[in-house]
């Protein structure tokens, strides 16, 4: 029963669109209800099978999927043309994802209400969009798994380039473009590892039991990393990110930010760092380097742009600097930092671009220095990013600061000077992450309200609720960690056990 | 009289039907539908034949010596029956409206006839056991062709279109000839089995002037690179539907002859000629890619990608036999659909409007059913899942890749950035561009509407849906 509740995941959202293109664009209130139901509807399963998990945690899981402690696990024969399987299951790690998935998409489809534009195709987008992100965590087969992750693509670019604002055409085309590039890198490394494996199928844990050659290896693992790390923002490949976010429609924004972003960190873990273990051992030190742009100098460039969507897109850089940090860290407590600022960060940069997108709705523009005193007339949507902003910078209390204490405690543990060198380096730079969100906050809440701002209205109810339910899994996940952290631990431990036993 | 054996009927019908539907011409009234529904019930009734034909898992059927059926042909033959039955489909339009907006439905027939004997033409290639039927079988493909190309005899750029075609066609003939010939004097023999036994035995220069110039000629009719120019031309001039079975049926003809070349008296020396595929596909794949950058008309741009689409099959070819052959049937019919569906788009655009990245402007807000159908067409053809062309396009990559040519595979894939970067420029002309109050409304009618959601579904469902794959295309693996 759980197990087809799993399937449904994926399955309630396709099926919605379906419903919907039976219907004609002008029953827009049908359509909006059919569409807030079904992300209710898949909200409530996963909610309910996280619970399963963490209450079953500890329990023997399916022994089909060892070394990894994998529940609900499906392997049905698929694509027998080129041996791939549809292949799903859930641990901790995804599983937590899949929440966060859940808990953002329902929150994106609630702020979008009232778009402009064709809204059947718009929600239709949202939901294939949510198909792809939900696919992408639960699959184990590399072909499933790269179907979903590419799938992304085709949504994006409609949906920044039909209903968002600015330079909507080339932002879109700039993001798509370069997530393109990432997944072409990917799909070149696949092919690679099927072949040279010598695997019978794409199954990821059959591919994790064979040894791959050390020289292949070598040049396999920078290419699919980067390549899952070009969706996550990592220096070089961080530039579409900026013009992407501040093009996109706020729901698209909370999507792409909130989980998106993560997909590309939950590949570097999961298929690069699981299955090519040595060569990760090898360069991860080096993308340790890298991360001093990410995580050092993108709070400075926050600092100078008036774009609120431009600093928060900043902002998320820095702070996926992070989860690489804890990647590279190579220490169970790094690796469990990183997972849990995947998690962390979905629920706040979603907060963020939902207040941002509620404030813009209100004033049509983005720009900080014309903004002022709007705290006296949205309170609400004020504190609520006042709230995003302190969970940013890691204030104790909110999920940021169990994260981040997480990874630098992870990272330091690290043998090496560089890590330790760019460790304090982050550690610092939170005080320039509390310098832009204050001076935003500052500016933007505070001060005299400008004349043409006097007749706005705070938030209405779906957005008050909106924004509850965000500061509430902030602040469960910032008071209570334990729970995380304990399922986390099953899913990590296979990965890190399997780089552990190197010689 | 020869005892006919089953496998054969659907081959006979084709050559049979043609001449009743030409022959029907002189006895209709020029608004008469008849040899239009008979077309249609001829190619329907040879797809329902060839797909009685059961799988005979690599034994081959002979009739008469020099006309085999394997399994690879079925599945060829059942490419290219499609491929005419929707270009005859695209062609009713073109005949309806007329050059002077007047129908002219009794030219049907004549074009008609032209499509089956290109279609037959393409069976012959995968029929063939001996060299002189395999060169029949292309010319029998291609001379129907140059007949379609010059259908717009008024139209300048159709008259040039023409030319153009018939003059490099005739060449890359000449190419071929020269490559069988100097074939024939090096093995002695004009029948498959015996060549490949001489080239298995051993190699010598006269062997490789003998591929050089096989590979020549089929670049002309494949568009490969540096014998692609005549395409944008052709395909610009040439009337929308002919565009279509050309783009279709002509290069499923062309890669059905180099499957049967590379597998078949050439094996042998497979291995050796990877490089050349593999620089043919490479260099292809990217000029395709670079050339429809820039274009701003429809079907120029069609030209240039499907360009890039045979340079993408090349990549195929590099794999062992079965895996390959698999990949191409499979890529072929998921790129004719997807290309059909782009055509049937084009030709209702081009009924109203110039066929040009312009006309599309607004197309999302005044007909968004069409534009969903080019978006769903464009996505595929740029390989983006979860439709068809992206599993055609991981076939073929998983072909190119099984034999370790890791380099060409990665270099082909980063090429399908470039290649979403151009399909993108036409979603957005539709799908993001204000809607021009210039440009003439758009109108479906109830039997375009029909084909163009079909096949925007057959794009869609074509790809992960395992039944259809399993079923229809496991041919080779079981």
């Amino acid at each position: 029963m759980n197990t087809i509740l799993f399937n449904s995941i994926w399955v309630i959202p396709l099926l919605t669109v379906l419903a919907c293109v039976m219907i004609p664009a002008t029953y827009a209130k049908t359509i909006r209800t059919i569409h807030v139901t079904s992300a209710t509807i898949v909200l409530a399963i996963v909610c309910y099978l996280t619970y399963v998990v963490y209450a079953l945690s500890g329990t023997p899981t399916n022994p089909a999927a060892a070394p990894l402690a994998l529940r609900f696990f499906t392997d049905i024969p698929w694509l027998s043309m080129f041996k791939a399987n549809y292949i799903v299951g859930a641990d901790g790690l995804n599983m937590l994802l899949l929440a966060l998935t859940a808990f953002i998409v329902w929150a994106g489809v609630l702020v979008s209400l009232n778009i402009k534009g064709n809204q059947k195709i718009f929600f239709a987008l949202i939901q294939l969009l949510a198909t792809s992100v939900y696919g992408v965590y639960m699959s184990f087969d590399l072909v499933l798994f790269f179907v979903f992750y590419e799938m992304e693509a085709l949504c994006m670019y409609l949906m920044i380039a039909c209903y968002g604002s600015g330079k909507r055409d080339y932002g879109g085309k700039k993001l798509t473009l370069t997530l393109a590039f990432g997944s072409s890198m990917i799909l070149a490394t696949l092919f690679g590892l099927f072949f040279e494996s010598g695997a019978t199928s794409w199954n990821l844990i059959e591919i994790a039991k064979t040894n791959l050659p050390m020289d292949f290896q070598m040049w396999a693992f920078p290419l699919m990393f980067m390549g899952f790390a070009v969706s996550s923002s990592l220096f070089p490949f961080h530039f579409w990110s900026p013009d992407g976010h501040s093009a996109a429609p706020t729901a698209v924004s909370m999507l792409a930010a909130g989980v998106m972003m993560k997909m590309g960190a939950y590949g570097c873990l999961r298929v690069a760092m699981f299955l090519m273990p040595e060569a990760a051992k090898i360069w991860l030190p080096y993308v340790v380097a890298l991360l001093i742009f990410n995580v050092v100098l993108g709070p400075f460039i926050a600092i100078r742009h008036k774009d609120l969507k431009y600093i928060t897109a900043y902002s998320s850089i820095s702070h996926l600097g992070l989860i690489f940090l804890g990647l590279a860290a190579l220490t169970p407590i790094g690796l469990r930092g990183a997972s849990l600022q995947m998690i962390s960060h979905g629920f706040l940069t979603g907060l963020f671009f939902a207040t941002i997108g509620m404030i813009y709705e209100r004033t049509h523009t983005r720009d900080i220095t014309e903004m002022g005193g709007i705290m006296r007339k949205m309170p609400f949507l004020g504190v609520g990013f006042v709230l995003a902003g302190f969970a940013g910078l890691g204030l104790p209390g909110f999920s940021g600061f169990i994260a981040e204490s997480t990874i630098f405690i992870g990272a330091f543990q690290q043998d090496s000077t560089l890590t330790r060198i760019v460790t304090i380096l982050a550690i610092l730079s939170i005080t320039t992450t509390a310098v832009y969100i204050l001076q935003t906050a500052n500016r933007m809440l505070h001060g005299p309200l400008p004349q043409k701002y006097e007749s706005l209205t705070d938030g209405c109810f779906r957005e008050k609720l909106v924004i509850v339910v965000l500061v509430a899994c902030l602040l469960f996940i910032g008071v209570c960690p334990g729970w995380i952290s304990e399922i986390l631990d099953q899913s990590i431990a296979p990965i890190f056990e399997k780089i552990n036993n190197i010689p | 009289m020869f005892n006919i054996p089953n496998f054969i009927l659907p081959d006979v019908l084709l050559l049979i039907f043609p001449f009743i539907v030409i022959g029907m011409r002189l006895f209709v009234t020029t608004r008469s539908q008849l040899p239009w529904r008979l077309a249609n019930i001829g190619f329907i009734a040879i797809f329902i034949l060839l797909n009685l034909i059961p799988f005979s898992g690599g034994a081959e059927r002979i009739f008469i010596s020099n006309w085999k059926v394997d399994d690879f042909g079925v599945l060829m033959r059942e490419v290219l029956i499609v491929s005419a039955l929707l270009g005859m489909w695209l062609s009713k339009d073109y005949f309806e409206h007329g050059a002077d907006k007047k129908p002219q439905m009794h030219q049907i027939a004549e074009f008609i006839g032209a499509i089956a004997f290109a279609t037959f033409g393409g069976f012959t290639v995968v029929s063939a056991c001996d060299l002189l039927t395999f060169f029949l079988g292309l010319e029998i493909a291609t001379i129907p062709m140059y007949a379609l190309a010059a259908w717009n005899k008024r139209d300048q750029y159709g008259s040039e279109a023409a030319t153009k075609y018939i003059l490099m066609g005739s060449v890359a003939t000449a190419f071929e000839l020269f490559g069988f010939s100097y074939l024939y004097g090096f093995s002695g023999s004009l029948h498959f089995s015996e060549i490949q036994a001489a080239v298995a035995s051993g190699s010598s220069p006269l062997l490789w002037i003998a591929v050089l110039f096989l590979f020549c000629g089929i670049g002309f009719k494949l568009t490969l690179f540096p014998f692609y120019t005549w395409a944008p031309d052709v395909y610009e001039g040439a009337p929308t539907p002919v565009t279509a079975v050309l783009s279709v049926t002509s290069k499923a003809t062309a890669i059905a002859f180099l499957v049967v070349l590379v597998y078949g008296p050439l094996s042998p020396i497979q291995d050796k000629m990877a490089p050349l595929i593999a620089l043919l596909a490479g260099v292809t794949l990217f000029v395709g890619n670079l050339g429809a950058l820039k274009q701003s008309r429809l079907r120029r741009f069609m030209a240039y990608s499907s360009i890039a689409q045979a340079g993408y099959i090349m990549v195929a070819l590099l794999g062992p036999a079965t895996t390959a052959k698999t990949a191409i049937i499979y890529y072929l019919f998921v790129y004719a659909v997807s290309n059909y569906l782009a055509f049937f788009v084009f030709s209702i655009i081009g009924h109203h409007r110039e066929e040009t990245f312009q006309s599309l402007r607004g197309l999302s807000k005044q007909n968004p059913s069409l534009a969903i159908a080019l978006a769903i067409s464009m996505f595929s053809l740029a390989g983006i899942p979860p439709l068809a062309g992206f599993f055609g396009k991981f076939h073929l990559f998983f072909s190119g890749a099984s034999t370790g040519h890791y380099t060409l595979v990665a270099f082909a894939v980063l090429n399908n950035v470039i290649a979403l970067f151009y399909y993108l420029q036409l979603i957005k002309a539709a799908w993001v561009d204000e809607p021009d109050g210039h440009l003439t409304p758009l109108r479906l009618t109830k039997r375009q509407r029909e084909v163009v959601i079909l096949l925007s579904i057959a794009v869609i469902f074509l790809g992960f849906v395992p039944f259809l794959s399993n079923n229809i295309f496991a041919g080779f693996t079981n």
